[in-house]
Order: structure tokens, then C-alpha cells, then sequence
């Protein structure tokens, strides 16, 4: 081709990537109930089974953050203002950027599928080990205590109706194939909702079509807007609601590959009697091109037309050959909070974040607010009594701060006492020091279920959802809590099609009760 | 014992595959426009790895088979853009920008509307495009964009940073795209006549992506240029048995010539004209400029060239046309109609061995005035190899 440059006449105009490995999906971290020679903590990390369960990638990096620290009281309060919240936040940055010096855990695994485990700047020091994928293996530490290991396929731990979520969210590439080159119209400008809206034609269920929106089955993408312009939610000739859920379980039968360590609490720190919060996060990272070129024999025709060649390469720490592509802490702190952005990616820094996910918070308590209150239940959030759900987004934290203020601070109430088995003056978490920064937090004086960490049993989809109800009402004389929207009874008492909770109970395989807690790949 | 599978065999076999997959129903109605999209750009994949334009033909029916189904997707339209662009229609561009649905302001469309820019001499407008959309996502085609901006604009500096950048941004899942920018890479290092470097960059690209004809073509030209002639002859051999675009016959053609082997040349001469002929009398217009340069240089005919040199100034006027229509003249023995297209080149602000060259050599036969010793002096600060074995990209 003469004269101009074109870089993508000769390469790809799409990615050509569908799934990739550095998808990270789910952190999972718990005290585990194996207390024999000492507490330890159990931490789980999942991704797409790419190339295949049990078979992991060898240009992947993943690491695994750790920190330890004491218990605190929470520095926030339901009555803050944004300036509280704002020096709250820059006292986190302090922590975190400051000298945190978490220990951490790499894995990469070689084209034999052996993977290289390195435990870096750990209270005992530093070291690495080979181990075998695909069984529990027993990694002595240097100062005599013992890691369990296990790197390799699982089923999927996560049950969840995501094509429910992805209704409930207008979430257009779920139900249309959207090209690449319109991004703009993957989240249609359609208020999120637990009900569906009546008239919103582009992804109300389609009983003519139930199959819609499962299993990549997709419409072509309509030529108008996606747009809504109703002013109530859906009602059925009964006068039930329909809602945006079913209840079932869309990961049900897939599998993912897992890291999946059983770590002595002290290993992590060398005063685990004080230091009784864990916290943990996730990252994926892919070899760049640059440094895979250093791993490829020459070719002989190199070779044989020898001439003095620049060295182009440079040995390099390692990370500096990877590239980050995705974090996990919590679960939907990308999905729900982030919009999935590449460049938020951030992992534990992202305090910069938090205008973006107060604004975000507010623009989701907008579609989610009204329709919890039209299931006659309360709402943290501030929608000024509005009958349907709203699509409003906002440029300003100071305009979306008084509407979603309890929703942020409110304390988050547990269904019983069995999150706190030792019976200690434990406080409830909120929920946006449970998202910022984005990091796992384990209590060891629980049982580590969300949000006092994530038990693979948590169905955590539900939860996230109830940070929208108000923890100061009651429900049949109890106080709202975590699992409300979990309890069958509630769906059954209500005006709705299906009477459902919103997503499934249970895995749709049992977990183990032992190391590795995840069941075996299908 | 068989050899290895190079990785351009084993991704055209999997291109190949996944459309022997697809074919079948991919345009059949109801059509699946999801399905359809990634046919019609598996075709086009296809068609640019293996180099053969005559599949492109194939790719556009198929396009506009699913355009006229589907409607005017963003991302067919975008696929359709780069056809046109790929083959020189530049009216069809601008068209096709203007009727994707949402395209003309994705980053997509953003970065083909800047290469327009670049293609039509709005150079000013091309690296604000591309300034742009670096500053709203930092992606490694675009950043390789800048790069041969700037590398036309003689900041070779500038040029290998941003190339350095956009390899940043390739991971080890795009090792076909690193190759692509180590290749321009070695470009820029022969253009400015670091042979060692750019044979590095070459061999970094073969290592990256192996067997691909457009390492070895590229090699070709080095060894050409390094004066290896019989390797270079050897491996041009080769890049034509696999594709045989007529570019790298003329190419063949010139290294035979330059061995003082005009019997030799003059066969692959031959096969060029008729090719680049017969693009043009199909109605196509992607050859232009090579039968400009082809006219130019090989058959030293000046008035056929001036012909070409005419057409494509027609589509698009930018420096490189320009020179081209330039030297096209002087050939022809028009000296002093030739300095106004070459004065009109060199106020573009390019910065090239070869524009200074031809603009030297045309000053010093239009007018004495000195500046034709200064722009060879300025073509050989440049490139001090300037009128070595190179290729006509």
C-alpha cells in the first residue's frame, strides 16, 4: 500500500480476544474453620477458565495483595457530611499509598502448566515454590508452618441471575448484539429497576421469547434508541408487579480456574492476636509483547545472516513486563460501581474513585429507590417519594451526596448473630467503607461471611442489592437486614411475578467442607 | 519430520476454520447480524493477512450483502471505511463515516476521520485527531498513528517514542500487532539509514510473529538496500511465490536491474505493468501511485507518469502526491512545471530523504539558483544512503 500508514489495514479493526483470562471474577476470603496449629485464612481468587478449566495461561500473571492490621472502629458516622467524608478518604489514601507494604502473592504458570508460586514480602520473609495445577499441595514456609495450595479448574462459586441483573440495569449488549464501535449504547439511558417499566419494550421479559437474554441469546440491535418514555412500573392483570429477576442460576454448570490458599494468619503478620483484619485483593496481568519476544528461540535465518545486533532488550523487574488488566476486592465494585472501565481498574487505590461512586450509587438508588418502595418495603435512598424509577445521572458529588448519604453510612444490619461466633464488639460494616478502597476485608473473629469477608455460600448479589433498603425499618418485627431480600417469605407476601428472590439460594454445586471449598470442575 | 507451524499459518488456519464455520448461514435469513458482522470481518482479516486484493472483492460482497440485511450498523460501515480506505476511495470514507449509525464520533471513526485528514493534507488536523484521541484512550494503532506523523515530519525522536509507547500497550496476545509496529519501526530506522537497527527491529518482528511475508518483504528491502542484492533477490523470490503483488515483482524487478541485469528485471517489469494495468482499467485506483512511480523510475516515460501522477492528485493531495506528480514532470522534461508541485510538497513541512532528493535534483535542473545542493545536502543529512536499493511503500 503506497505512502500512508495504516495500522489497522493490516491488522485487526476488532479485538480479537472473546475470553481472556485476565478476567478476573470472584474474591472470595473467610477465617478457615480449621484452626489446628494456629488461625488461618482462606482466599480465593477466580477467572475464566481460558483456554480451559484446569489448563491455565502462561502469559498471565496473577497476584494476590495482602495486609493484616487490627481492628478499628469505623471513623464514620450515618450523620457525616461530605467534608467528613472527604477527610476520611484522604486518611484511607494516606493508609494505603502510604506504608502499607502488603505482602503478596504471584502465580504464573509455565507451558507445562506447572505454576510458580512467590510469596513476597511476607513476616517471614520471601520465597517461591513449583507446585503441580490441579491438586492440594502442602507449601512449607520457611519459618515452619504450612500453605495450602491449590491452582487450578473449579465450578464456577458464583450463582447468580445475571441476565436478571443485566435487565434490571437496561443492560443492552445481554440482550442485543451491539457493535463494537457504539459504546455508548450498552447501558441504555432507561432507569435501572427492580420492576420492570411498563412499556419498556427493549427489555421487558418476553414470554413469546424466554430464552432472550440466556446463553448469548441475543436480538439484532434495533434501529431506533433505546429509549423509555412510560411513567409506571408493569402490572399484570393480577396487579403483581413483574420483576426484572428470576431467581436463576445463569453460572450454573460452568467452570472457572482458581488460586485458592489456605494461609497461616502468621505468615501474614507477626502479631496475629492483634491483627485480626485481613485484607485482600486480586489482580490479573498480561505479559506484554515486548517481554514474550525474550521467550521465543531465533530463527535460523537470523542466525545465518549474522550481522551485529543492538540489544534490544533489558532485563526488567518483573511486573514491568506485565500489564494490569483487571482487579478484584469486591464483588460488584466493578460491575455496579465502576461501569466496568478499563481505567478504573484500580484495585485498592481507588480513592479517587469515590466521587465517581457516589455519583454512581445515587444515579443506581434512582432506578432502585422507587421500585423498593413500590414493593412496599423502605429505601436508604432519597427519591423524594417518585413513583417510578428515574434515569438521572449527576455531574456533581455535592447534588447526589444528600440523596444517597444513608445508603453510604448507614450501618449494615446481619440477619442473626452468627457472623460474630466469639460474641465480640464487632460493628457493622457500611457500605462505602465495605467499596473504597475496593479490598476484601476479612474479620477473623467472624465467620468471614460478606461483608466481613466473602464466604463462597454468601449469595452476595442479593446482598449488594440491600444496601438500598433502610436498616432502621422492620419487616414482621424485625429489623431489615442483609438477607431480607433473600427470605422467600418476603417474596411470597408480595405483589410480584415470579415470587422469587432475586437471584438462586445456593450454588448449584455443593461446596466442600474442606480445603479447597470449591467443588471439582463438571 | 515436519517443521514448526509459523504463527501467521496457524492464525490463518484458525481465520480459515472459524469461517468454513460461519459461511453457511452467517448471510442467510433471518440474519443474526452479530454472526454476520464477524463473517464479512473474517473475510477481511483474511483477505489483508494473505496481502490478496482479489479477496477483497469477495469481502465487499459479503459486506454489502449484510449491509443491505442489517442496515447500517456502526461496526459494518466501520469494516466497509476501511475497504474503502485500504483501496484509496476516500469519497466512499467520508461517505461511510456519515451513514455507520454512531460512527463518525466513536474512537473508531475518530481515528479513520484523522486518517483522512493525513491523506488529504490536513496535516494540522490529523495530529490534533490523533493527539485527541491518545489523550481519551491511549490505544497502541493510534499512538503508532502519531508515530509516522511525526516520522514524516522528520521528528525521528518523537516518531520512536511514540512507537515505543504503543508497543507498551500490546500484550502477548497481540503479537501480530507488535510485529506491525517493530516492522515500522525498522522503517524508521532505514529511512534513516541505521541498517543494523532496522535489520534488529525486523528480526524482533519475525521472532514475534513468525513466517509472516511482510517481515520478509520488509527484510528484502533491507538487504537490498545493505547491498546483500542475492539474499535480497532470494527472499523476494520467496514473498512472491506466497503473494504476488505486483509491488514486489517491480520491486524484484529493480534489484535485477540494479545488478546490471536488465534481461532478468525486465519479466517482472512486464508482470507489474500488467497488473498495476489492469487494477486501473477495472475502475480500481490503489495502484495510482505506483504506476506513477513505475513510470517514473522504471520506464523513465514521464508523460505516462505525469497521466498517473494526475489521477491520484485527484483523490488526494498530499505531500507524497505531490512529489510524485513532481518528479513525474521532471521526467517528462517539464523542470519548471515540476517546482510547483515540489515547492507545494516541501511547505507541507515533510520531512523526507527521498522528497529532498527528488526536490534537488529538480532545482538543479530548473534553476541554479543553489538550492538544489541544499536540499541533497539536506536528503543526505537525513539518509546518508539515500540512493540505495529502497522500495516505493
Amino acid at each position: 500500500m503506497a505512502d500512508h500508514n495504516d495500522p489497522n489495514a493490516v491488522n485487526s479493526i476488532f479485538s480479537d480476544i472473546d475470553v481472556s483470562a485476565a478476567d478476573l471474577y470472584d474474591l472470595f476470603g473467610f477465617p478457615s474453620a480449621d484452626t489446628a496449629n494456629g488461625e488461618k485464612v482462606v482466599i480465593a481468587l477466580t477467572f475464566a477458565s481460558v483456554p480451559e478449566a484446569g489448563v491455565l495461561d502462561s502469559d498471565m500473571l496473577y497476584r494476590i495483595q495482602v495486609f493484616a492490621e487490627p481492628r478499628v472502629p469505623s471513623s464514620l458516622k450515618e450523620d457525616h457530611g461530605l467534608k467528613d467524608l472527604l477527610r476520611h478518604f484522604d486518611a484511607l489514601k494516606e493508609k494505603y499509598l502510604g506504608p502499607l507494604g502488603a505482602a503478596e502473592i504471584r502465580v504464573t504458570v509455565d507451558s507445562s502448566n506447572r505454576a510458580t508460586v512467590r510469596f513476597i514480602n511476607f513476616a517471614a520473609g520471601s520465597f517461591s515454590k513449583v507446585i503441580d495445577t490441579n491438586k492440594t499441595v502442602i507449601i512449607d514456609t520457611p519459618d515452619g508452618l504450612a500453605i495450602k495450595a491449590y491452582i487450578g479448574g473449579r465450578d464456577d462459586a458464583f450463582f447468580n441471575d445475571l441476565t436478571g441483573f443485566f435487565r434490571s440495569i437496561n443492560y443492552a449488549p445481554q440482550f442485543y448484539h451491539v457493535p463494537h464501535t457504539m459504546t455508548d449504547a450498552r447501558e441504555a439511558k432507561i432507569p435501572k429497576t427492580l420492576l420492570e417499566l411498563e412499556g419498556n419494550q427493549f427489555f421487558n421479559y418476553d414470554p413469546s421469547f424466554p430464552e432472550w437474554g440466556y446463553h448469548g441469546v441475543k436480538k439484532n440491535l434495533p434501529a431506533e434508541p433505546l429509549l423509555w418514555n412510560g411513567d409506571r412500573f408493569y402490572k399484570d392483570n393480577n396487579g403483581n408487579f413483574r420483576f426484572a429477576y428470576s431467581g436463576i442460576d445463569c453460572q450454573a454448570g460452568k467452570n472457572i480456574n482458581a488460586i485458592i490458599l489456605e494461609i497461616p494468619l502468621a505468615f501474614i503478620t507477626k502479631s496475629p492476636n492483634e491483627d485480626r483484619v485481613v485484607s485482600t485483593w486480586g489482580e490479573s496481568w498480561v505479559l506484554k509483547a515486548a517481554n514474550k519476544v525474550e521467550t521465543i528461540p531465533d530463527h535460523p535465518f537470523w542466525l545465518e545472516h549474522p550481522l551485529v545486533l543492538l540489544d534490544a532488550f533489558k532485563l526488567d523487574e518483573e511486573l514491568k513486563k506485565y500489564k494490569l488488566v483487571d482487579t478484584d476486592g469486591q464483588p460488584f465494585a466493578d460491575a455496579a460501581l465502576s461501569e466496568r472501565e478499563d481505567n478504573r481498574q484500580l484495585g485498592a487505590n481507588n480513592f479517587w474513585l469515590a466521587p465517581h461512586f457516589i455519583k454512581r450509587l445515587a444515579h443506581l438508588g434512582w432506578g432502585f429507590g422507587p421500585s423498593i418502595t413500590a414493593l412496599g418495603l423502605k429505601t436508604s435512598f432519597d427519591h423524594d417519594n417518585s413513583p417510578v424509577s428515574v434515569h438521572k445521572t449527576y455531574g456533581l458529588v455535592l447534588e447526589a451526596f444528600p440523596r444517597v448519604k444513608k445508603t453510604l453510612l448507614q450501618k449494615l444490619n446481619m440477619p442473626n448473630d452468627d457472623w460474630n461466633p466469639k460474641g465480640l464488639d464487632i460493628s457493622m460494616r457500611r457500605p462505602l467503607e465495605i467499596f473504597v478502597p475496593n479490598v476484601c476485608a476479612i474479620d477473623m473473629d467472624t465467620t468471614g461471611t460478606w461483608p466481613f469477608g466473602r464466604r463462597p455460600e454468601d449469595q452476595v448479589a442479593t446482598r449488594f442489592l440491600s444496601m438500598f433498603l433502610d436498616m432502621d425499618a422492620e419487616f414482621n418485627g424485625k429489623k431489615y437486614h442483609l438477607e431480607l431480600l433473600n427470605d422467600q417469605f418476603l417474596w411470597d407476601h408480595a405483589h410480584i411475578e415470579p415470587k422469587t428472590p432475586p437471584n438462586p439460594l445456593k450454588n448449584d454445586k455443593d461446596f466442600l467442607k474442606d480445603f479447597p471449598y470449591l467443588a471439582a470442575p463438571w | 519430520m515436519t517443521s514448526k507451524r509459523t504463527d501467521y499459518e496457524t492464525e490463518l488456519e484458525r481465520i480459515g476454520k472459524t469461517i468454513s464455520e460461519l459461511e453457511n448461514d452467517a448471510l442467510t435469513l433471518p440474519i443474526d447480524s452479530e454472526k454476520a458482522t464477524k463473517f464479512v470481518y473474517l473475510l477481511y482479516q483474511q483477505a489483508s493477512l494473505t496481502g490478496d486484493l482479489a479477496e477483497l472483492a469477495r469481502v465487499e460482497t459479503a459486506l454489502n450483502t449484510a449491509i443491505r440485511e442489517i442496515g447500517p450498523a456502526g461496526d459494518l460501515y466501520f469494516l466497509k471505511a476501511n475497504l474503502d480506505f485500504k483501496l484509496h476511495r476516500l469519497t466512499a470514507v467520508r461517505q461511510d463515516l456519515e451513514i455507520g449509525r454512531d460512527l463518525r464520533n466513536s474512537l473508531q471513526g475518530r481515528s479513520l476521520q484523522a486518517d483522512l485528514d493525513f491523506q488529504e493534507g490536513n496535516y494540522q488536523e490529523a495530529k490534533r485527531g490523533y493527539e485527541a484521541l491518545i489523550n481519551d484512550e491511549p490505544a497502541w494503532d493510534n499512538l503508532a498513528r502519531l508515530a509516522y506523523l511525526k516520522f514524516k515530519w522528520g521528528d525521528f525522536a518523537g516518531a520512536e517514542q511514540c512507537y515505543i509507547d504503543a508497543e507498551n500497550e500490546l500484550t502477548a496476545k497481540e503479537m501480530r500487532h507488535y510485529a506491525w509496529v517493530e516492522l515500522q519501526r525498522g522503517v524508521l530506522s532505514l529511512r534513516g539509514g541505521s541498517y543494523e537497527k532496522a535489520w534488529n527491529h525486523y528480526r524482533v518482528a519475525d521472532l514475534a510473529y513468525s513466517g509472516y511475508w511482510l517481515v520478509s518483504e520488509h527484510t528484502a528491502e533491507l538487504l537490498g538496500a545493505m547491498g546483500k542484492v542475492d539474499q535480497a533477490i532470494e527472499l523476494y523470490q520467496r514473498v512472491i511465490s506466497c503473494v504476488a503483488r505486483p509491488e514486489f515483482q517491480q520491486a524484484l524487478g529493480e534489484l535485477y536491474q540494479a545488478m546490471g541485469k536488465p534481461e532478468q528485471a525486465e519479466p517482472w517489469h512486464e508482470k507489474a505493468l500488467a497488473a498495476y494495468l489492469e487494477s486501473a482499467q477495472c475502475g480500481d485506483v490503489h495502484y495510482y501511485h505506483h504506476l506513477t512511480d513505475f513510470y517514473s523510475d522504471v520506464r523513465q516515460d514521464g508523460a505516462e507518469a505525469v497521466k498517473w501522477a494526475r489521477k491520484d492528485i485527484a483523490l488526494r493531495r498530499n505531500f507524497s502526491t505531490l512529489a510524485a506528480l513532481a518528479w513525474a514532470l521532471y521526467r517528462a522534461g517539464e523542470f519548471a512545471e515540476a517546482l510547483d508541485p515540489i515547492k507545494e510538497a516541501l511547505s507541507s513541512g515533510a520531512v523526507d530523504a527521498q522528497l529532498f532528493f527528488q526536490a534537488g535534483t529538480i532545482y538543479q535542473a530548473a534553476s541554479g539558483n543553489g538550492k538544489g545542493s541544499e536540499y541533497l545536502r539536506m536528503a543526505a543529512e537525513i539518509n546518508p544512503h539515500y540512493q540505495n536499493f529502497h522500495t516505493h511503500r
